[in-house]
């Protein structure tokens, strides 16, 4: 096949993917603008919501229009859950804590959920048509065009709900939180808000994805292709966390391809990591990290 | 309305900031609190709005009513939904936010839309000044509009007692008047009561019926407007003008009030 097709097909599908990568980092972000705390329980809540879908559809039996609202929603509790019985309580405590509290939880789910379930691997059928969809001469594959399309869908909510009135109030909190008190706003309300949207984020991505390569534990691997592009983005703009997922889904989509011809393989699961060390070390705060307004 | 009744403010479990503060403002008064850096000002009105527990700050005695509540127990939103608002030093607008999103956030207390633009309106009329500027990231706002921001935005909360803490920090006379000349006329239009925290003391005079003067965490002095400005003491040392302070005469006179209280 012509290189320029052949590039262009796996940039296409690298990006679909990608655009499920930002809206998984989205939830580490919203978290992390909220309230300062780096949120690596992102990962297992993906894979959570997977399996609550999954447990919705196949042992209570309901169907798709129920389950995938219900697993998805459930998500938003539990998020909340976590941040109102957990976090909350780690107020004042050092960062390095609260680092290992969420991390803590991302380990004990990946544990506890293929307990409850069984370990094999779920079948997660969302009714998308096997067959590829052909332009010219390149194959896109159908579910990852439908999951790039229902991400991109939420991420435009996601935008939309951040000039409503209560994004509005989420972001005077990312601000300024002794301000926020001061005209009312309850910060400890926010930061339950932002965990449960993104429980919700998560629990969305935990489905799109499972329902491409299955439900189980590897779902929650998710955290290392969210945390790169939150880290990539900047931690701030969507926009930024738009443009990393992006970047991240086409590179991982298309470097091993071309490396493999040269005898490197393998490299595919290494591509996330090494977007991580290389903005760490070159640029920490990201592509797009916020400008600090320092006029007074 | 609002009476603090000799309480004392403890930071960090050890450290006594407020030592037995009694004060009171009326309906619909206005009141100064005057002092020098690091008098207690700043604490005193943490106390009254609820933002001492974020600095670990606590009012371990004394009572803090509100039309004869105590509501020392409250949390810092609540208090703002019984009408008490605090303007913070230093202004806090929301820096990343533009000015009517400032303003929009500080409406959680508000159910109808119509109730908000309303009062996005009202507060557009008192500072005109902002509606030029009204989409542009609130952090690139001068120091001036961001006072007028920060004030506009408690205004949003629709308060019953607005604390202003040291609103003329950094601003050219003329800017303080313009403020100050807004203040007055919300409290004479709409009988909002008016708690000033100044350096100030001109300026906060001016629009005040009655003022406290606070030293080391305790009030030293207080009296009417005109009782406080005819005084000498506060004549020297807080009318004189910041650049003829005599910092050896303020240290005395500062003993002089410790050793007499
Ligand atoms: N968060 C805090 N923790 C410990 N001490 C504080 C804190 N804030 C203020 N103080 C101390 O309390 C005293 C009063 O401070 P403050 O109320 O800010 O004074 P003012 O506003 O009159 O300048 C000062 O000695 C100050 O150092
Ligand atoms: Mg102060």
């Amino acid at each position: 096949m012509d290189l320029f097709f052949e590039l262009a097909e796996l940039s296409i599908s690298g990006a679909l993917v990608g655009l499920m990568y930002t809206l998984i980092a989205l939830g580490i972000v919203l978290v992390f603008k909220a309230s300062g705390v780096a949120n690596l329980a992102q990962g297992a809540m993906a894979m959570v919501g997977a399996y609550l879908t999954w447990a919705c559809l196949t042992l209570a039996g309901a169907p798709l229009w129920v389950a995938i609202p219900l697993g998805v929603f459930a998500m938003f509790f539990v998020g909340r859950g976590i941040e109102r019985v957990a976090l909350r309580r780690m107020i004042g405590q050092p960062a390095i804590m609260v680092i290992m509290l969420t991390l803590g939880l991302e380990i004990m789910l990946r544990g506890l959920l293929p307990a409850l379930f069984g370990p094999v691997k779920k079948r997660l059928d969302i009714g998308i048509d096997a067959a590829p969809i052909i332009i010219g001469p390149m194959l896109i594959d159908r579910a990852y065009l439908v999951s790039g399309a229902v991400a991109l869908i939420l991420i435009v909510l996601a935008v939309l709900y951040f000039n409503t009135r209560q994004g509005v109030m989420l972001r005077a909190v990312s601000d300024d939180q002794p301000a926020s008190w001061s005209v009312g706003i309850s910060v400890e309300r926010a930061i339950g808000i932002s965990w449960g949207l993104a429980g919700i984020a998560a629990a969305a991505g935990g489905v799109l994805w499972g329902s491409i390569q299955g439900v189980d534990w590897t779902l929650s691997l998710l955290l290392i292709k969210a945390l790169a592009v939150a880290i990539l983005g900047g931690l701030d703009s969507i926009l930024g966390v738009l443009v990393a997922g992006l970047i991240l889904g086409v590179l991982e989509n298309v470097a091993p391809v071309y490396l493999e011809r040269f005898g490197v393989s393998g490299t595919r699961d290494v591509v996330a990591s090494l977007v991580i060390l290389a903005t760490v070390i070159f640029k920490p705060y990201g592509l797009f990290g916020r400008e600090e307004i320092e006029r007074v | 309305m609002l009476k603090l009744e000799n309480i004392e403010v403890v930071y960090d479990h050890v450290f006594l900031a407020i030592k037995g503060i009694s004060l009171e403002v009326a309906e619909g008064g206005a009141v100064a609190l005057l002092g020098s850096n690091g008098a207690g000002k700043s604490t005193t009105l943490k106390a009254i709005s609820g933002l001492l527990a974020p600095e670990r700050g606590e009012v371990t005695r004394g009572e803090v009513l509100f039309k004869g509540r105590d509501f020392k127990r409250l949390s810092a939103p609540e208090r703002v939904r019984l009408g008490i608002v605090h303007v913070l030093e230093g202004r806090h607008v929301f820096g990343h936010l533009t000015p009517l999103e400032n303003l929009i956030a500080a409406t959680s207390m508000h159910r109808s839309r119509a109730k908000i633009d309303g009062l996005v309106e009202k507060v557009l009329t008192y500072f005109p000044r902002l509606k030029q500027r009204i989409n542009a990231k609130a952090g690139y706002l001068s120091g001036g509009e961001q006072q007028m921001l920060a004030i506009g935005r408690a205004l949003m909360t629709e308060p019953k007692l607005l604390m202003l803490d040291e609103p003329s920090l950094g601003l050219a006379p003329l800017l303080v008047e313009e403020i100050f000349e807004i203040i007055a006329r919300v409290n004479r239009e709409t009988r909002m009561s008016v708690l000033l925290v100044e350096q100030n003391a001109t300026a906060a005079l001016s629009i005040v019926e009655h003022a406290y003067l606070i030293e080391n965490g305790r009030i030293v002095m207080s009296g009417s407007a005109d009782t406080m400005r005819s005084n000498p003491d506060v004549q020297e040392f807080y009318l004189g003008g910041a650049g003829r302070v005599d910092y050896r005469n303020v240290k005395h006179y500062r003993r002089r009030k410790r050793w007499l209280a």
